[in-house]
């Protein structure tokens, strides 16, 4: 059980800079997320963590032991860490038998007999898999060796859990259910966890706390639904949910003393609370950014709304997403089924003001 | 029933043809070693001394004699036995040291590990008689000329090289995901290689082995100028020097062939499975 604090992380290539000046506090007992495309730099981040990997700059402190520090040739190995991977393809030790898989670790810390017997017996059955230790690998199925991992790491009582895309090898309904499995499990050890993914649903599942990173750059770090609710800018807006946020290129005009989005093909009236916020700002391009469920389609107009032509309609049975062009862009709307719609009928759109998000077209982040 | 098709016969034609041609020399052995000395000189070398039988047919054919094998044994036994003494212990070196050398070149990083790899690949292709004076200064030196600790000493340095690069190939194919996972479960660098990397190198052992097996077993060269007297004196000299300087007894030095050739057909005859295994799976990760 430690917290983590990450200074000024900075990993490079050759000429690529995987991760850079990357700043994380990681609370005690926090289900902490890296989440990202891939190549954003967070599975080189965790490598750092887990000290199988020597970043350029930057210091990792667990608690208040300094952990690594390459300026001051400060460096603990992994084997001294006392922190637990799972890896994204297993890394079962193919040769052994599950319970030597599992027993591993402990053998290693010369552990008696009878230790690693009991210890190795209880984590088997806390994770289910008490009939399958003197099984190989590769008799195993995805889901058993997965948690065939997950015991290889929880049987020491690692300080640290460290999940490299754990759930990214196994197929749709198991990834589904060993997600709740991991949660439930974080639940019962309250072990720090740092878990690294590209999937914006299992990040938002299990975080405390999101980090999303792009191009070894940090972007935000907050909980999921506040990364959801009040994203700081449009990668990070494009890359939380899904369909993703509808974003609208437009030119902030004032008209009548009020500021205005002009969309080209319409015009939108920005909200009070926002005209506050932008008063100051220079900028004249913006993104106008209005997640598909706060968007409601009216048969005709009125005031404040936006003329749109039906394309698609995409049923999923508890909802429908609804395809729409306005001019050249193309949004989704979430609607629930009952909506009577027909493909190529016009509609016009009313935004739910209360939740629009209004970014700055150049910095791309969040002005209102 | 169908007929095999005129171009599948004339393919069995031809590698039945190239089977003779391969069998001849090794059947000319056999029916010779067991020949006396005079039979030898009157008899054709692939006619074997079937007396009993061949005379029903109407064919001249001498008795067989087991005498050459005999005098074949008395003179090679002590080589033989030097040869498996020097040849086993060198295998076994030269691949328990090339699998470490792989193991740190292939999962370790530090600085010049690429630079130390190209001298190890440049070092299989250095021939054997460039370094044959030194060598034999070296071992004099040492106070080892003539003994089999230089002989087990000269092969287990030129296997070294071979063995290196055929280890880091085997495991530079192993997931880095599992060296990392034993680093975090607490191993360190020679645990990792005890508990797993050593564990999974059967096939990579067998390949190397009877690569080196085969390779120190027919060496001429290095016997011939490491071991005069007949303390070290490995089989291959032996077996040439049975070869007279003015006659030649043919019947025991195909026999003293024969006695050569036994130790490396038993290795292939019982590795022989793995060692097609383990050609095939370097052929199939390319």
């Amino acid at each position: 059980m430690v917290k983590v604090v990450i200074k000024n992380l900075t990993k490079k290539y050759g000429e690529v800079q995987a991760v850079k000046n990357l700043d994380l506090q990681i609370e005690d007992k926090e289900f902490f997320i890296l989440l990202g495309p891939s190549g954003c730099g967070k599975s080189t981040a965790l490598l750092c963590i887990a000290g199988l990997l020597r970043p350029d700059r930057g210091e990792i402190w667990f608690d208040d032991k300094l952990v690594t520090n390459p300026q001051r040739g400060v460096y603990l190995p992994p084997q001294q860490r006392q922190v637990a991977m799972v890896f994204q393809d297993y890394a079962l030790y193919p040769h052994m038998t599950v319970f030597r898989n599992i027993a591993f670790p402990l053998e290693v810390r010369n552990e008696s007999r009878n230790e690693v017997l009991r210890k190795v017996k209880a984590t088997a059955e806390l994770l289910g898999i008490s009939q399958l230790l003197d099984r190989k690998p590769k008799q195993l199925s995805g889901g058993q060796r997965q948690r065939v991992a997950l015991g290889r790491a929880i049987v020491r009582e690692p300080r640290i859990f460290l999940m490299d895309e754990p759930l990214a090898n196994l197929d749709a309904k198991l990834r589904v259910y060993m997600r709740v499995e991991l949660k439930k499990l974080h639940q019962k050890l309250g072990t720090t966890t740092v878990y690294v993914t590209h999937d914006q649903v299992e990040a938002m599942c299990l975080g405390d706390r999101v980090a999303v990173l792009k191009d070894g750059i940090l972007q935000q770090v907050a909980a999921p639904t506040e990364l959801y609710d009040a994203p700081k800018n449009t990668f990070v807006a494009g890359f939380i949910g899904s369909p993703p946020m509808n974003m609208l290129n437009g030119k902030l005009v004032k008209k009548n003393g009020n500021l205005v989005v002009d969309l080209g093909v319409a015009t939108f009236e920005l909200p009070n609370w926002t005209q506050e916020k932008l008063k100051e700002t220079q900028a004249s391009e913006v993104v106008l950014g209005i997640r598909p469920e706060d968007i409601v389609l009216t048969g005709r107009y009125q005031e404040n709304t936006i003329e749109a032509k039906v394309e698609m309609l995409e049923s999923i049975g508890r909802e429908i997403h609804i395809h729409l062009t306005v001019g050249e862009y193309s949004i989704v709307v979430v609607t629930t089924p009952a909506e009577d719609v027909k493909v190529g009928q016009p509609a016009w759109i009313v935004l739910n003001e209360e939740k629009i998000h209004v970014f700055d077209g150049k910095t791309e982040e969040l002005m209102a | 029933m169908t007929f095999p098709r005129p171009t599948r016969i004339l393919l069995y034609v031809v590698l039945i043809l190239f089977v003779f041609a391969f069998v001849i020399p090794f059947w000319a052995d056999i029916t010779t070693s067991l020949k006396t000395n005079m039979d030898v000189i009157v008899t054709v070398p692939v006619v074997p001394p079937l007396d009993g039988i061949l005379r029903i047919f109407g064919l001249v054919s001498p008795s067989p004699t087991l005498e050459p094998w005999m005098i074949a044994f008395q003179i090679m036994g002590r080589p033989l036995l030097n040869s498996l003494e020097f040849t086993i212990f060198a295998t076994i070196l030269s691949c328990l040291i090339g699998s470490i050398n792989g193991y740190v070149l292939s999962k370790i990083r530090f600085r010049g590990s690429n630079m130390i790899f190209l001298f190890f690949s440049i070092a299989i292709f250095i021939p054997y008689q460039t370094v044959l004076i030194p060598l034999v200064l070296t071992m004099s030196r040492l106070g080892l000329f003539n003994t089999l600790a230089a002989l087990i000493l000269a092969h287990t340095t030129y296997g070294i090289p071979i063995c290196t690069l055929l280890f880091r190939n085997f495991y530079k194919d192993i997931p880095e995901s599992l060296t990392m996972a034993a680093k975090t479960d607490g191993a360190g660098t020679w645990r990792i290689y005890q508990s797993i990397l050593l564990p999974l190198s059967a096939l990579p052992f067998v390949v190397a082995g009877v690569f080196q097996f085969t390779s120190i077993w027919n060496d001429y060269l290095f016997g011939l100028v490491l071991a005069q007297g007949i303390d070290a004196q490995p089989a291959s000299v032996a077996l040439a020097n049975l070869k007279g300087t003015s006659t030649a007894s043919w019947n025991v030095l195909m026999a003293g062939a024969i006695w050569y050739a036994l130790p490396l057909v038993i290795v292939y005859l019982v590795l022989g499975k793995y060692l097609i295994k383990g050609y095939m799976a370097g052929a199939v990760k390319g």
